[in-house]
Formats: C-alpha cells, structure tokens, sequence
C-alpha cells in the first residue's frame, strides 16, 4: 500500500487517538513505565509527521484536501476530507509540538497520581490532542465540528479530573455548558452554510460564501464570531476560563492557554474570507477582541492566583487575536497565536513546576522564593512572562503584537482608536507579568506560607527531572528567538509587507516598558503596595465587596482592585442573570412550587380524573340497574295488589263468579 | 411467508416458552432466545434476498425498488382484512433494532427467577406485536397489532415493576388505549367508505382522493395514537412513570421499541395516506414537538431518579422526532429516522446502566449514587460513552440525526432551527447533572463496588458500538432509509405544489 497523502493527514490525529484507545479502553493493567511509553508515542508522533509535512507546505508542496471518503444525504454528496494548507500546517505543527512538550511535562507532574488515574489523565489529554489537530487539519466542517465539540468533551473530563473535588466539577460543568452554548452558534452557521453551497468542503464553502445575500452573510458571519467567542473566553463568554484553572497544571497548559481556548481564534482564521465580507461584524470582533483584551490584562493585574493571572492573560491575548482578525489580519492573528502558545504553555507549566505541592497552592504567594527554589522552573517562567509582556525586541511575544499593532494601526479611523486600547493594554500586559516575575524573587515569608517548614509533600529537587526541564528549556529558547519566525509565518501565510510607522513602533515598544514600571509602582510605592496588601487580605477571607470608605486609607483603590480581582464580578451577574432563573424554574417544573411537578404532563391526567370525577363517578351507583330494581320493587307492589283479590271468602268469589258470567253473556249478545 | 416468521417465530416462541418450564425445567429461556434468533435469521435472508434481487418482485405498481418484500394473503375476505405485510429498508432496520433488543433483553434476564417463563414470553411479544406494526400495511392489521402491543408490556410493568407497579400499569394501559380509539376509528371509516367494498389496505387506500377537511380529521385520529406513544408533551406523562416502575428490561424495549413504532407511525402514514391532513396539522406539529423538546430537557434538568431523568430525555429526543417528521423535508425526515436509531441505541444503554446500578445498591437516587469512576472504571466509561451520546456529540448517531433535523428546520423556519439548538445546550445541563452526580465524586450512601459483569458488558458495547458505528459510517444506514424518506417527501411535495 501506498503512502497516500490522505492517510498520512490521517495517521497525524490518529497516533494521538490510538493513545487514548489503548490506555483508555485496553482492559488490562498496564505498567507506569508503559504507560508513559504509550502516551509519548501518542504525543510525538503526530509531531514527527507534522514537522516534514510543515516543512514540505513551507516549500510550496502543500497537500491541500485529500478526501476521505463521502457520504450521500439525498441530493447532497458529503465528502468528509482533511486538509493540509499554510494555515493548517501552521497551527498542527504549533499544537503538536506544544502537546507533546505538555505530555513529557506531565511525566514528573503526575509522578504522584495513582496509576488509574494516570492512565485515564494520559487518555484524555491524547483525545483531546486528536480532537485539536482534528480540527485544525479539518478540510470540511463536519470534521472541524467533530474536532471542535470533542475538544469540548475532553475539557469537561479534564477539568474535573479530580472527581472528589466540588470545586473541579463544577468547573468542568460550568465551561461545557457555556462552551456548548458557542458550539450551537457555530453549528448553525456551518449548517447555514451547508444549505447554502449544498457541500460540506470547507474549500467550496468558503469561496462559495460570495454568493450569500448581504444579511446571511452578516448572520453567518455573527454566528461564527458568537462560537469563536464562546470557545475562546472573549467578554462576555469568559467566565469559565478562570474557574476552568481547577483542573491540573499540565491541562490548563495544554487546553486553557495555548489550544482550545485559542481554536476560536483558529476559527475566524479559518473563515477569515468569509468575514471579510462581512465589515460590521468584522468591527464587532475587533471591538469586542480590544475590550476583552483590555478586561483581561486589567483583571489580571490584581489576581491572587497565579493560574487565574494566567486564565485572564490568556483571555487577554486572545482579544488581541481577535482585534487583529478584525481588522483584517488573520496573518498577524496566526502569528500570535503561535507565539502566544509558546509563551503561554511555558508559563503554565513553569509556574506549576514552581507552586507544586505548595501549601498555598497556586497561590501568588507560592510564586515567593522561586528564584532559590527551583531556579532553572524560574528562569523560564521570566523568559515566558517576558514574552507575553512583550519587552521590545529581545522577545518573542513582542514580535507579533508589534505585527497586530501595525494592522491595527492601517485599519483607517476606528484603527486609531482600537490601537490606542490595544497600546494601553500592552502596558497593562506588561505591568502583571513582571508583577508575577517580582514576586518570584522575593524571599519566601513565614505569614504567607504558614507551614514553610514543610513546604513540599515530597521533597522535590531544586533542578527538576529531565522530563520537567527539556520542555520548560525548549519552551523559553521558543519564547524569546520565535521572533524571528513572525515575518516568515506571515510571509507563508501569504500576507504582504507590513508598513509599521516608526511612532507606532516606538510607542509599542514603550508600552511594555512601562508596565514593568507601573508593577515596580506596584510594590515600591507605599501607597499602592498598601492597598494591595488589603486587596490580598479581603479578597482571601470574603467575597464581599467593602463598603465606601472601608477597607483602609485608600478605600476607592482597594475597591476598584478587588473589583477587578473578581473579574468585574460576571459570574455574579450571570448567576442572578441566568443561573437563578433556570434553576428558579426547573424546580417549579418539578414541584417545587404551586405548580404540580411536571406540569404540562400533568393536566391530562388531571382531565381523566375530572372525568372519573364528574361523569363516571355519578353513574357509579348504576342507573340501569337502579331502574330495574325499581322494576322489580314495582312486580313486588303489583303482587301485594293481586293478593288483595284471594280473600278466602266464599261470597266474595261467588260474586266475581256471577260477574264474571254476566260480562260473558254481555259480550255474546252484544256480538253481531 | 418469510415475512410472516418475523412475527411469528417470537411469537410461537413466547408461547412455547411459556409453556417450556413444565416439560424440562429452565428451557424458557432457550426457548425465546433461539425463537428471537430463528426470527433474526428470517429477517437477515428477507433483506439479503430483497437486496440481491432488487426488491419485490411482485411489488406494489410504480414503487418496485422501494420494497425489500412484500407478502399478501387473504385473512377474512369478507370483511375486506388480509394479510398484507412489505417490508422497506426502513421498516427492516427498526425491525433488526427489535429482534436485536429482543435478544439482548432475554440475555439480561437470563437469570431472571420469578416468573421467569411468562417473562420470556412477554418479550419474545413484545418483539412480535412491534414486528407487525413495523410490517403491516393491512390497516385493521396494523391496529391489531397496535393494541396487542400494550398487553406484554403492561405485564411487565404489572408484574416484575417497582414501587406503584399496579398503577403505573393501568395508567400506561389508560393512555395508550385512549388514544388508539382514534387510531381505530379513523381506520373503520377509511376501510368502509371504500367505492369498491371494504378494504383495509393501505395502499389502495393511499390511491384514493379523500377531502383535505376528512383528511385532516382522520390524521387527527391516527395522530393521536402516534403522538401518545411517542410520546410528546402534553401526552407524555405516562412514560415517566411506567421507565421508573417497569424493570430494566421493560424500559430497553419500551424506550427502544415502543416509543419507536409510534415514531414508525408518524412517519409512515400521514405523508402516506393524508397528504393534504398532513400538509394542515404538521405546523401543529413543529409547534407541540419544540415545545416537547425543551419542555422534556427543563424537566430533565430537575429530575432526581435517574431513570426518571432518562425518560424525560426520551421526551426530548423524541419531540425532535416529531420536527423532523413534521418538518417534511429532506434532511429532516433523515434525521428524524437517525434519532430514532440513535435513541434506541443511547436510551437502551443508559437504562441497562441504571439498571446495573439499581440491581447493586438498591436505589437510583442520583443523590445518593456517586464515584463510579473510582469503584468500577468500566461503568464509568460505558456512562461517559451514552452520556456523550445522549448530549448529541459528534461522531455518535445521536449528533448525525439531530444536525440533519436542525439542517432541515433552517429550510423550513430559523425558529424551530434555533429552538433545537437550544435544547442542545439545555442536553449538556441534563446530562452532566447525571453524569457527574452518578460517576463523579465521592462514594454517597449508595456504593457500587462491583464493576459491570460481562454479561451486562456484553450488550452495553453492542450498542456502544451502534451508536458510534451509525455516527461515524452511517451510509449504510442512509441508503436503508432513504426510500421510505423519499417516498414521505414526495408525498408531502405533491401536496404543496
């Protein structure tokens, strides 16, 4: 057999879905050791395959669609296929190769995790894996759908991995159920779709977008805004993402900073030539991408929680991709996406490298001492928040922002303003990732970790196992020389030279700067260092907002501060927004109420018994057989009158004798 | 006569089984597995001679290749009833679901001790009634068989049920009898008012030119049975109560089987027989069944017995059903075919799993249940398995058919498209509710410590595998289907020209 271009697209994700079927389904115990083997093998392969395809794609002999096979729905032939063009190879090599660094990572994270356990985490991150690349090598929608709802699936899993915990499972709930709700946006517009170019292929389909009528191309292309959205926490469907941090350190590395949070943003690369068509929602995005970045970094600025600094960095940096797709730049966005999965993997999986096993948790607290600790976990974490401050040049992350503040800037009236945001929330960017970076040089301090004797569960070395090393080293080389990859991606991806005005760059290249200024500001300045230090105390014991004038000196900050720490408190407003009523309801649906439970099924019983009641219960005594009772009482009383007759009287019978006769006589002589 | 044994090797089956016990002990069961198995072999050489010669030979005029075969004899000629039975790629895969559960449910209740001959012959009925229903085109046959239906069921309920067995029973019986007297009278007048002597037959009947206002009375008749059985809100309330009363292998057949022939119902005759009826009550019907289906979902979300939660997603899924069938287009009436598939498979499942949980501790509460994924690990991936399938996720049969639905309701009104969408997001609430309060957390009060035996594996991966094998190669099922699709839309089509 041949090496067909369709089965070598098809081997990519199919590596990564044996893995899960052996370790998920094989039903027989497997070793630590052999568990591993299966779940590298399962990891890096598909990056083995990705790394020539990529490169081959990159020469200019892309495989384009290769079908697999097709399906027939009445009128309308289903061809399913894969497909491998610049953007699909970009992205496939990015999520293999963050993938498998993530699974060698997990080999030392997980090291004290039961065996069960481990097997099943392995397994789902493989699926979840299979299900990324699924979508990203998707040549039509069916498979991108597939993709993109497994992913989905493998969130929930993942997320309350640890099913003894409340916390996890709500979590996980929580980010399916809203996930789920973008995943109905995109599925009706992928329909729409369908019933518009009557084929599934994504290359007919989006070409054949040009035809649609002005107001089912902006539907569409809301819709698909609206499942980009969802999927990739952008205001207002963010909030799962930080509660999404319960989950373990490698799965918020793999799925909730550098894949599926960002596969909306993949999304609207996608159908970026359908969304050009579409300059109103295009707007939209870029808005709302500006907004979400700027909530983000704000947010973020004042987390406690150095995971939830990162869910709401995350959150940030996509708003970014998303402002770049739109105004215009998918190329940029692809650029970005990229980076932003380098740097932002690397601060996953160092800072939980740093916090694991630490009493506080992934508190910001346990981010104290690293520098001592786990030196070479710190020098990487500095490397990747770095980058997603952006320090101007030196770094990867600032290469492609540059690359998005450019279009943004060529992007005509509203590109002023939306660059004037996007500056403002790079500076922000750069004030709380050196904020983290700070607080790892600090020395560790008896008040934050009470039991700082016993810092550690095991004692972990202070150099990690090669397993927790070489990806951490590989990521942070990434992190700062990938810059160099920004042009090239953006040249493959077919993008024309970049006209950056010097202005621009200099003030992009400021911005950051001063946001490590404003986190010095932060901790040097007695006023604000105050303040966060009361932030830090009520945000710990309560989540209730201090009244006006409370919360010490400078009251109007601590507030503000605690309202950003909260996220602009969106979980509280969708509890009383949505939450509530639903369950409100449910539960009058299901007697909890006035109402019976299960109302609507209820009334026609409701009816049989009102008929039982009002029709059938009367006639119960039976009138028929009250009638022929009485028909018989009347036979009884007939009876008791023809008795009166029998006297016994021997006058009385010889009177009825004689008239008897007479009458007799009567009638013969009255007959003719 | 071949398709004369589909029916009646279950049903002399049952008979013999009953019987059995008293010659040689414990040969019940034998019996009716092999009578549901000679019955599978008969139905297996039916379709794979239809396939191979092409259909019919003697088939009904301008529809050769539509019928895979077709029997035809005199029963009571005077009275205008024969046996008229033909057998569509349609009715042949709800009856490979039928004898297929059929087998299935005898091997669950192989161990079965009260009662265990009339149990055995209550299935191989139950098996029997539904392959006439799917098979008969004789109408008063068909009603026959409609009305048969209930009385194994109702034994089961009656006799091997839990808690208000007796009056979950008659309420089942109540329901269903109501509503088929308006299957029966439609089906006397439609036989009488024939201008050459009574006949029964459907596709005389389907040749003739009935007013569109008697039309809409008689589909309204037919429609009640249909609707009652599927059923869809407001007729619903019977199914809760009979799931959570009826044993496990009474809610696999009821869910499986019986909600099935009043979809088979629906989709067979009003197109068939009352084009221009169907053409003036279907808005009704995309009404009642997107009403049904968010309806059956927000209950679900509340439910506390798992069974109970089960059955009001049978509520749900079958009201997508019903759109699909009112839908009258294409890709709905596919679609519609491929979520009855799919949620015999899926409804089947979970309720063989619920089932499993109850026979080892006793109670379904899911408050009480819990940490599955740590005490039995196959439990827990069979659960994550139909619990994927039951919120309609890509890649099981459940997503294939309610995509195609709600590609069909965009063809017909972006509302009822949206509507469906939305009960998609209200199946993620359902559905995790139950999965993560049964697999998920600590132990409760109720532990399961036993893992699933392979007995109950056994069936569970069969329909496992169904479901993912029909949502990711469904062609074969497609092309099974797609006759008795296109026949329904053309009929619908002409109408509306």
């Amino acid at each position: 057999m041949t090496l067909s271009p369709a089965l070598i697209l098809l081997l990519v994700p199919s590596f990564a879905l044996a893995a899960f079927m052996v370790l998920g389904l094989y039903p027989y115990t497997l070793r630590r050791r052999q568990v591993h083997i299966i779940a590298l093998l399962g990891g890096g392969l598909p990056l083995l395959l990705m790394a020539p395809l990529t490169a081959l794609c990159a020469a200019g002999h892309c495989l384009g669609v290769v079908p697999i096979f097709t399906l027939t729905v009445g009128q309308s032939v289903v061809a399913l296929a894969l497909s491998l063009d610049p953007l699909g190879a970009t992205i496939g090599l990015t999520v293999s190769a963050i993938g498998a660094a993530v699974l060698v990572y997990s080999i030392t994270y997980m090291a004290a995790t039961s065996l069960a356990d481990l097997r099943r985490f392995f397994a789902l991150m493989n699926l979840f894996l299979a299900a990324m690349l699924t979508m990203v090598l998707a040549g039509d929608s069916i498979v991108f759908f597939l993709g993109w709802e497994l992913m989905g699936l493998c969130s929930y899993f993942l997320i309350a991995y640890n099913t003894t915990s409340a916390e996890s499972i709500t979590a996980g709930r929580k980010a399916f159920i809203m996930t789920r709700v973008a995943d109905a946006y995109l599925l009706a517009a992928l329909l729409l779709l369908f019933l518009h170019a009557n084929s599934v292929r994504l290359d007919v389909l989006i070409p054949a977008s040009a035809t649609l009528d002005a107001t089912m191309t902006t539907v569409i292309a809301a819709l698909l805004l609206g499942g980009a959205m969802g999927k990739s926490a952008q205001v207002p469907f963010h909030t799962w993402l930080p509660s999404a941090m319960a989950g373990p350190t490698p799965v918020s590395a793999l799925l909730h900073s550098a894949t599926m949070v960002a596969a909306g943003a993949f999304l609207l690369m996608r159908f970026a030539p359908l969304m050009q068509l579409a300059p109103m929602v295009q707007v939209a995005a870029a808005v709302l991408g500006v907004a979400t970045a700027a909530y983000g970094a704000m947010s973020a600025l004042f987390q406690q929680d150095v995971k939830r600094l990162l869910a709401y960095s995350s959150i940030s940096q996509i708003g970014f991709m998303m402002l770049s797709l739109g105004v215009g730049a998918p190329e940029a966005a692809a650029a970005h996406f990229v980076m932003h999965a380098i740097f932002k993997s690397l601060l996953f999986l160092a800072a939980g490298d740093i916090t694991h096993g630490c009493v506080e948790g992934t508190d910001l607290s346990s981010m104290r001492g690293a520098w001592t600790r786990k030196p070479v976990s710190y020098v990487a974490f500095v490397a990747g928040g770095a980058s997603l401050a952006g320090l101007p040049m030196v770094t990867a992350g600032w290469w492609s922002k540059e690359a998005i503040l450019t279009a943004v800037q060529g992007f005509g009236a509203i590109g002023q303003v939306l660059w004037l945001g996007a500056v403002l929330t790079a500076l922000l960017t750069g004030a709380y990732a050196s904020r983290a970076i700070m607080i790892g040089l600090m020395p560790m301090r008896e008040t934050d970790m009470p039991n700082a004797g016993n810092v550690h569960r095991h004692e972990a070395p202070r150099t990690g196992t090669i397993w927790t090393n070489l990806p951490l080293m590989l990521l942070a080389t990434g992190a700062i020389v990938a810059g160099v990859l920004v042009t090239p991606i953006m040249h493959f991806l077919g993008a024309e030279e970049p006209h950056a005005s010097a202005f621009s760059v200099y003030v992009a290249a400021a911005a950051p700067l001063l946001g490590v200024g404003l986190a010095l500001a932060l901790v040097f300045v007695p006023w604000l260092s105050e303040g966060l230090r009361n932030v830090r105390a009520i945000s710990r014991k309560a989540r209730k907002m201090p009244r006006r004038g409370e919360g010490g000196a400078n009251s109007r900050f601590v507030r503000l501060a605690l309202w950003l720490n909260w996220g602009m408190r969106f979980d509280g407003l969708y509890q009383v927004m949505f939450v509530r009523p639903f369950v409100k309801g449910v539960r009058w649906l299901n007697g909890y109420g006035k109402a019976p439970a299960d109302p609507v099924g209820t009334w026609p019983v409701l009816a049989l018994v009102w008929l039982q009641q009002k029709i059938t219960a009367p006639l119960a005594p039976d009138w028929f057989d009250k009638l022929w009772m009485r028909g018989g009482a009347g036979v009884v009383r007939l009876w008791a009158l023809a008795r009166t007759v029998q006297t016994g009287r021997v006058r009385d019978y010889g009177f009825a004798m004689a008239g008897g006769i007479a009458g007799l006589l009567l009638l013969v002589w009255g007959t003719p | 006569m071949t398709l004369g044994a589909i029916i009646l090797l279950p049903f002399f089956g049952g008979l013999v089984a009953l019987f059995a016990n008293l010659i040689w002990p414990r040969t019940d069961r034998w019996v009716a597995l092999v009578s549901l198995v000679l019955g599978m072999l008969a139905l297996i050489f039916v379709t794979a001679e239809g396939v191979l010669t092409g259909g019919s030979a003697a088939g009904i005029e301008g529809e050769a290749g539509r019928w895979l075969a077709l029997h035809r004899s005199d029963w009571a000629p005077s009275l205008g009833v024969q046996i008229l039975l033909a057998m569509d790629g349609f009715s042949g895969v709800l009856l490979f679901l039928s004898l297929g559960l059929g087998i299935l449910t005898v091997i669950l209740s192989w161990n079965e001790t009260e009662k265990s001959a009339l149990l055995m012959a209550a299935l191989c009925w139950t098996v029997a009634t539904s392959n006439g229903v799917f098979l008969a085109f004789d109408l008063l046959v068909f009603a026959f068989f409609w009305e048969l239906m209930m009385v194994p069921a109702f034994l089961m309920i009656a006799i091997w049920g839990h808690g208000t067995r007796e009056a979950t029973a008659i309420k089942f019986l109540i329901f269903n009898t109501i509503a088929g007297l308006g299957l029966l009278a439609a089906v006397f007048y439609l036989g009488s008012t024939g201008e050459n002597g009574v006949t029964f037959d459907a596709f005389v009947i389907a040749g003739r030119d009935i007013s569109p206002y008697v039309q809409t009375w008689l589909l309204a008749g037919f429609a009640l049975a249909f609707m009652v059985k599927l059923p869809v809100p407001p007729f619903h309330a019977w199914l809760p109560d009979a799931h959570t009363q009826a044993p496990t292998v009474g809610s696999i057949l009821l869910a499986g089987l019986l909600l099935k022939t009043g979809a088979y119902g629906l989709f067979r005759f009003p197109a068939m027989l009352f084009p221009d009826g169907f053409a003036v009550l279907a808005p009704y019907g995309l009404i009642l069944g997107s009403f049904g289906t968010i309806y059956g979902a927000l209950v679900a979300c509340g439910q506390t017995d798992a069974k109970r939660l089960v059955a009001y997603t049978s509520v749900a899924h079958m009201s997508v059903v019903l759109m699909g069938i009112c839908g009258g287009v294409h890709f709905s009436m596919m679609g519609a075919g491929i979520v009855m598939v799919a949620h015999a498979f899926s409804a089947s499942a979970l309720f063989l799993l619920i089932g499993a949980i109850y026979d080892r501790v006793g109670t379904r509460d899911i408050r009480e249940l819990g940490g599955l994924q740590r005490n039995a690990p196959r439990f827990a991936a069979t659960f994550a398995l139909f619990f994927s399938a039951t919120l309609a996720m890509p890649g099981t049969a459940n997503f294939l058919g309610e995509a195609l639905v709600i590609t069909g309701m965009f063809q017909v009104n972006w509302v009822y498209a949206s509507i469906t969408l939305i009960s998609l997001v209200i199946s993620v609430v359902y559905a995790t509710r139950l999965f993560q309060r049964v697999v998920f957390g600590a132990s409760r009060k109720a532990e399961v410590k036993q893992d699933l035996t392979w007995r109950e594996l056994g069936p569970i991966l069969v329909l496992g595998a169904g479901t993912l094998f029909f949502g990711l190669l469904p062609q074969g099922l497609m092309v099974a289907l797609d006759p008795a699709v296109n026949a329904a839309v053309d009929g619908i089509r002409a109408v509306q020209k």
